[in-house]
């Protein structure tokens, strides 16, 4: 058995808030357990082991990607505390994934609350870009950033410190429906950010591509690049009948419309 | 607007101009101003939120661009408020529809053609970026590294930073300068076109628009009581019901609902509010699905 030290628990926290920031902003990867392992075990004087137990917790992220914006348990935290708890208690790698999970997911579940209650910030930035004040954005550019920071820190910093019961415990004192909820509205919240869209992009003569892409998404389970392809198609059938038809006038075509949507429908 | 300074009400309801006030067209940006955009990319997910996802840090990658393009301060504004709105793609591949966009705009192209091109790109990028980086080079050059970390070596996690990295910055400066050029040849050839190229790009944003609310907004009722029993028939709300229905049935009507209480004049703040407000009422009667691994 290890016992951490204060200066310790403060390096970990803030290799965790500086991964927590590489997760989303820069990219560079050193937030994967491969590099997190080496520098938490370098931080607690067992450089090989936490290479070791790095490296088995990367092959257990390797699967877990954020796709299409959608977030797996936490990998920063999973290396971190993996292979704090591997060093401390001397648990094998296998077992070390095994309580590093949990928390992983606990903090996915507190990103998601994170990324539901900042958008509201996007509304002052919209007044920032309205106005020009691009020194503001550049600013509030930084607020997310910070908060990840912070929130990295201290989710690592209390179990180096504390160990993983508190935690744990602290952890389940959260209600599980009150992360759910949270869970959920992030799911639904893209439905505002498409309405804005809609907003500004949508007319009445072309509502028949935007059910045609979302049939082709909903029942035909076309990937998106596939439905940018055939609405591309369509898209130069149109330009070129348009070209054809009246190189002055702005398009008069109403029938030729209707021609062409008929003709995507079915070609899905 | 009254005053210079807008409030959030008034730019909710804004409506932005397809031209500009100084349509003059002029050849302002340098290698230097596409390497500042390459880097402020790093930046891409800095206001990551479910709302708008990458759209505040896609506006804060294009500042050093627009800023050199739309010396007006009203153009600038409104150039920045439209690229505000939602985006997502791959971060890897963003530095493309930056290279492609900001020559757009340097050529002064009319904003929907802008908004159209934009989205068009972005869905298909996102889906391919994630085919190639983080289900192709990331298990590769992760693999080499854990084959070296798993004897202690040091130099796993080294070789996988350099190796995942040269990848990594290489496309995004390469593709910078592809996206910039291939924007700038497109343009020259569609140049008596414009109102054409803009009702083309619209067709295609809003199929991508509609694909994306069919896959991207994850609203199911398949929480533990979103089913009930009807005698031994067990029902499943999601399944059994909606799904039949029409799949993506509640994504598109709570799109649509957003749409239409946009349309009344609430705010996207309401919105989000009563979003956050279903989910935590949906989910304190089980509706809807609950974090398992923490119960």
């Amino acid at each position: 058995m290890h016992d951490v030290t204060v200066l310790q628990a403060i390096l970990v926290g803030l290799w965790a808030g500086i991964a927590g920031i590489d997760q989303f902003n820069g990219l560079t990867h050193i937030h994967r357990p491969i590099v997190t392992g080496a520098v938490i075990g370098i931080i607690l004087g067992e450089p090989t082991v936490g290479i070791i137990t790095g490296g088995t917790l990367e092959l257990v992220w390797a699967g877990m990607v954020p796709l299409a914006g959608a977030q797996p348990p936490n990998v920063v935290i999973g290396g971190v505390i993996g292979t704090l708890f591997a060093i401390l208690s001397g648990l094998k790698p296998e077992v070390a994934v095994g309580v590093a999970v949990p928390f992983s997911v606990a903090v996915q579940a507190i990103i998601t609350l994170l990324f539901t209650a900042l958008a509201p910030l996007m509304h002052t930035m919209d007044v920032a870009a309205v106005n020009g004040d691009t020194k503001k954005m550049d600013r509030m550019a930084w607020i997310e950033p910070v908060i990840l920071f912070i929130g990295f820190f201290i989710m690592a910093f209390l179990p180096a410190i504390f160990g993983q019961g508190v935690v744990t415990a602290a952890v389940k004192a959260i209600p599980v429906w009150i992360l759910g909820g949270f869970q959920a509205a992030g799911g639904m919240m893209p439905a505002v950010g498409f309405a804005m869209l809609l907003k500004i992009m949508w007319k009445i003569e072309y509502a028949p591509f935007f059910v045609a892409g979302f049939i082709a998404a909903a029942y035909g389970k076309l990937p998106i690049l596939a439905i940018a392809l055939l609405a591309a198609s369509v898209a130069a059938y149109d330009f070129f009948i348009n070209r054809n038809q009246t190189p002055t006038t702005p398009a008069p075509a109403a029938s030729a419309d209707a021609d062409e949507e008929e003709d995507y429908s079915n070609g899905i | 607007m009254a005053s210079n300074e807008a409030t959030i009400k008034e730019v909710d309801n804004l409506q932005i101009p397809d031209t500009y006030e100084d349509p003059s067209v002029n050849k302002v940006i340098d290698k230097s101003t596409l390497h500042k955009m390459v880097w402020r990319s790093l930046l891409l997910q800095s206001s990551f939120n479910y709302e708008r996802m990458q759209g505040g840090g896609w506006t804060y990658s294009l500042i050093p661009g627009l800023k050199k393009i739309h010396t007006n301060k009203k153009d600038l504004g409104f150039a920045l408020f439209d690229h505000m709105q939602f985006f997502n793609t791959h971060p890897f591949l963003v530095t493309f529809v930056q290279g492609v966009i900001i020559a757009m705009e340097e050529n002064k192209e009319n904003r929907s053609t802008i908004r159209g091109i934009k989205v068009a790109l972005m869905g298909p990028l996102g889906g391919i970026g994630d085919a190639l980086f983080w289900l192709t080079l990331l298990p590769i050059t992760g693999g080499i590294g854990v084959s070296l970390s798993q004897q202690g070596n040091i130099f796993g996690p080294i070789l996988f930073l350099l190796l995942f990295n040269a990848v990594h910055f290489g496309l995004l400066f390469w593709l910078m300068n592809y996206g910039y050029n291939t924007g700038t040849r497109a343009i020259a050839s569609m140049r008596e076109n414009t109102q054409k190229i803009s009702r083309a790009a619209t067709i295609i944003g809003l199929a991508v628009v509609g694909g994306l609310t069919a896959t991207y907004i994850n609203f199911s009722l398949n929480g533990t009581n979103g089913s009930f029993a009807i005698g031994k028939m067990k029902i499943d709300l999601q399944a059994g019901i909606i799904d039949k229905i029409m799949p993506a049935l509640l994504p598109l009507a709570y799109t649509f609902f957003c749409y239409w209480m946009l349309k009344k004049g609430r705010s996207p703040l309401t919105l989000i509010g009563i979003t956050l407000l279903i989910g935590l009422i949906g989910s304190f009667f089980g509706l809807f699905a609950w974090p398992a691994a923490i119960k």
